[in-house]
């Protein structure tokens, strides 16, 4: 297990390492100041361009700049926006926590109706409800995110009026930025109307949750409601139905665990294509992440923006699979190191 | 009264166009404390009949039966909770393929206790039971002849050898202490020596506990010495059966003479290097079964009639179906409705088993 653990860490610090490397190479392939495009500030005299050279090390050796690179990535400096002239660091750990609070709620849902879903047509499968379902997902994960959003808020934010269209809260509330999570800061912001505010900002969440987790729970379905009808197969389920278990405690002993092993890899991985869809979702329903700051940040050609804001997600996306990988690969038994090895 | 009883056993595969009959009009009983035989080459249907009985097969395959009773009770018209009540503690089986029937994810001990039923562990608290569940485990795996109980209750079922896992299934089977226990091809693939071992449980279960075995092979060596009477299957139906002496001696239906022929070792008089005498082609596959009885296309002796089924006749305990059983070539002659294709020379077969015919003029 330890073993195991290295290897994975390994795994983890080459790859951050190379997307480091990566990120710092960036600006020299920008078009533009070199100095602008690393530091974010428009030098107005020789003086400040020569302090700023100094402190980014722009006359020393190539190695030497990815030192100072690496040292101030670490130190949480991030160079300042060429735009705004903001911190980007308190610029990202502002705008990242409500993409990861609009995950979680899709990955919610696409876990806690997918998986069930998916065991429940699976172990029930061919029978009318199982088509449905079937159907509903293949439909359901042929939509284009960002139309479905487009859809949801023409239905029901334009023509029926139900839910706010933008957003993650109204602006009538005065919630403090806290920790970044829209409910957690409702509580803490200790506000005279905290009811009001939290079914307020529910109302908010619904639609991005609902068109990003739509095909992401199709995807879980899908997935599941194969694995369970091939593990339903296998002979250990008819050798468990010969013993005369009940299906309850097939499904709970045998079943679920099978089939979750093979899938939860693939269910995993599909929490980077969650990122991604969370980011375009939150342009159309202006939700403040970060994948809207980053198109802003595109649209204004702030180069040192849209270095960190690649470099924070895909750091995020990466540290995700990896842990997530590592988690699966540790909880699954057949794939322990002892083998026993045929003589 | 017969403990597990079979007639007629019909099992329809609706295909595209056609329906199929894997099984056509199976027929053996299984007396208590009897060790029956069911013998067959693979693609014979062994292994349906075993999963008719337990009912595992696939829910569009249609089973019908004029009878499919255990003690009596009609397990084809018993709902689910019924059947399995009754496969809890009255029938076990062990499996074919020993590794694929072991949950992967779960440990060896975890699934032996699993299968002891709630009513033997008698204590009352909870450690005590798992205590006591853990005790009746290791003493079911002293019974199958593992030592290492502790070694193999801990590791998950790809870390076995192929014999343990065997006879851990067989553990599993016996932790019910059922009355039928259904041997499907257990000795497959083993060395003799590990064969000798789960054989010789088997005999002894038999002996001391009264247990019935329906012993699913087509290993005949080891049929011959432990069980009591045969069905031979060949192609989803019902060739012959009846009592291992009697059928080793006398087969009356051509493809049992084959089946007994294609073992050098009952034939002592065989010389070295003198051929193997085996049927020539292969058993049809599902989708081109020819009518009547399915041997036909193989039979050294088939005629016209054999494009009818032939029913099941009895000879003192020994049943047969075959319009022209060997030993009893009379009975075919005087059938008025065979034709002039019977004039024809039929093929020269030989009908008496010289080896056997030696043995019994010693007796």
């Amino acid at each position: 297990m330890i073993k195991l653990f290295i290897r994975y860490i390994n795994l983890m610090v080459i790859t951050i390492f190379a997307l480091v490397l990566l990120s710092f190479m960036l600006p020299f392939f920008f078009p533009g100041d070199l100095l602008t495009n690393i530091s974010g500030i428009t030098p107005q005299s020789l003086e400040q361009r020569q302090a700023l050279e100094k402190a980014f090390a722009l006359n020393e050796s190539i190695f030497v700049q990815f030192q100072v690179y690496l040292s101030n990535f670490f130190a949480g400096d991030w160079g300042v926006s060429s735009v705004s002239q903001l911190n980007l660091y308190d610029e990202i750990a502002y705008a990242f926590p409500a993409t990861l609070e609009l995950m979680l709620y899709a990955l919610f849902v696409a876990t806690f109706v997918g998986i069930p879903v998916g065991f429940l047509s699976g172990l029930k499968h061919h029978n009318p409800a199982d088509m449905g379902v079937v159907t509903f997902s293949i439909v359901g994960y042929s939509f284009p995110v960002f139309w479905l959003a487009l859809v949801f808020i023409t239905l029901f934010c334009l023509q029926l009026e139900w839910l706010p269209m933008s957003g993650r809260i109204d602006l009538l509330f005065e919630v403090k930025h806290i920790t970044g999570f829209v409910f957690i800061d409702i509580i803490l912001s200790d506000l005279n109307n905290t009811k009001e505010a939290i079914e307020n900002a529910f109302r908010h969440a619904i639609l991005p949750t609902l068109s990003i987790s739509i095909v992401t729970t199709c995807l879980f379905i899908r997935f599941t409601r194969r694995s369970i009808m091939d593990v339903m197969q296998k002979g250990y389920i008819i050798a468990a139905k010969s013993r005369g278990f009940t299906q309850w405690q097939i499904f709970i002993k045998h079943s679920f665990k099978n089939a979750l092993i093979p899938i939860l890899p693939i269910l995993a991985l599909q929490i980077s294509t969650l990122v991604t869809n969370a980011m375009i979702v939150e342009t159309i329903f202006s939700w403040p992440g970060i994948g809207n700051w980053l198109i802003q940040a595109i649209y204004q050609q702030d180069y040192p923006a849209i270095r960190a804001g690649m470099l924070v997600v895909a750091l995020f996306v990466l540290t995700l699979t990896i842990t997530l990988e590592f988690i699966t690969r540790a909880i699954d038994p057949t794939k322990d190191e002892t083998a026993r090895a045929a003589v | 009264m017969a403990l597990l009883d079979i007639k007629n056993l019909t099992l329809y595969l609706d295909g595209p166009g056609e329906t199929i009959k894997a099984l056509e009009k199976v027929t053996f009983t299984l007396q208590e404390g009897e060790i029956k035989a069911l013998v067959g080459e693979s693609g014979s249907g062994k292994t349906l009949v075993v999963k008719a009985i337990i009912g595992a097969l696939p829910e569009h395959w249609r089973v019908k039966a004029d009878r499919l009773t255990y003690k009596g009770q009609d397990l084809l018209k018993m709902n689910y909770e019924q059947r399995r009540q009754i496969m809890r503690r009255e029938i076990a089986v062990v499996f074919q393929e020993p590794t694929s029937s072991l949950d992967p994810s779960v440990k060896l001990g975890e699934q032996i206790q699993e299968s002891i039923p709630d009513e033997f562990v008698t204590k009352k608290w909870f450690w005590e039971r798992n205590k006591q569940r853990k005790e009746i485990a290791t003493g079911l795996l002293h019974k199958v002849g593992i030592r290492e109980h502790d070694r193999w209750m801990n590791s998950y079922p790809y870390q076995l050898p192929a014999d343990v896992s065997q006879k851990i299934m067989i553990a599993m089977a016996l932790a019910s202490e059922p009355r039928i226990l259904i041997a499907d091809d257990s000795t497959r693939g083993m060395e003799s020596t590990t064969k000798t071992q789960v054989l010789k449980l088997l005999l002894k279960l038999n002996k001391t506990k009264n247990l019935s075995i329906l012993f699913v092979s087509h290993d005949l060596l080891a049929i011959t010495t432990i069980a009591d009477t045969i069905t031979v299957l060949y192609c989803g139906q019902t060739v012959e059966s009846g009592k291992v002496k009697s059928l080793l001696k006398r087969p009356l239906h051509p493809y049992t003479k084959a089946l007994l022929d294609s073992v050098p070792s009952f034939q002592s008089a065989l010389k070295t290097k003198s051929p193997l005498t085996a049927l020539s082609g292969t058993i049809p596959s599902l989708q081109h079964l020819p009518a009547g009885c399915r041997l036909g296309p193989r039979c050294p002796n088939a005629r016209k009639k054999c494009v009818q089924v032939p029913i099941m006749r009895s000879i003192q305990g020994h049943n047969y179906s075959c319009h022209y059983p060997l030993h009893l070539p009379k009975a075919g002659k005087k059938d008025p409705t065979d034709d002039k294709f019977g004039e024809q020379d039929p093929i020269k077969f030989n009908l008496i088993n010289p080896a056997l015919e030696e043995d019994s003029a010693d007796d």
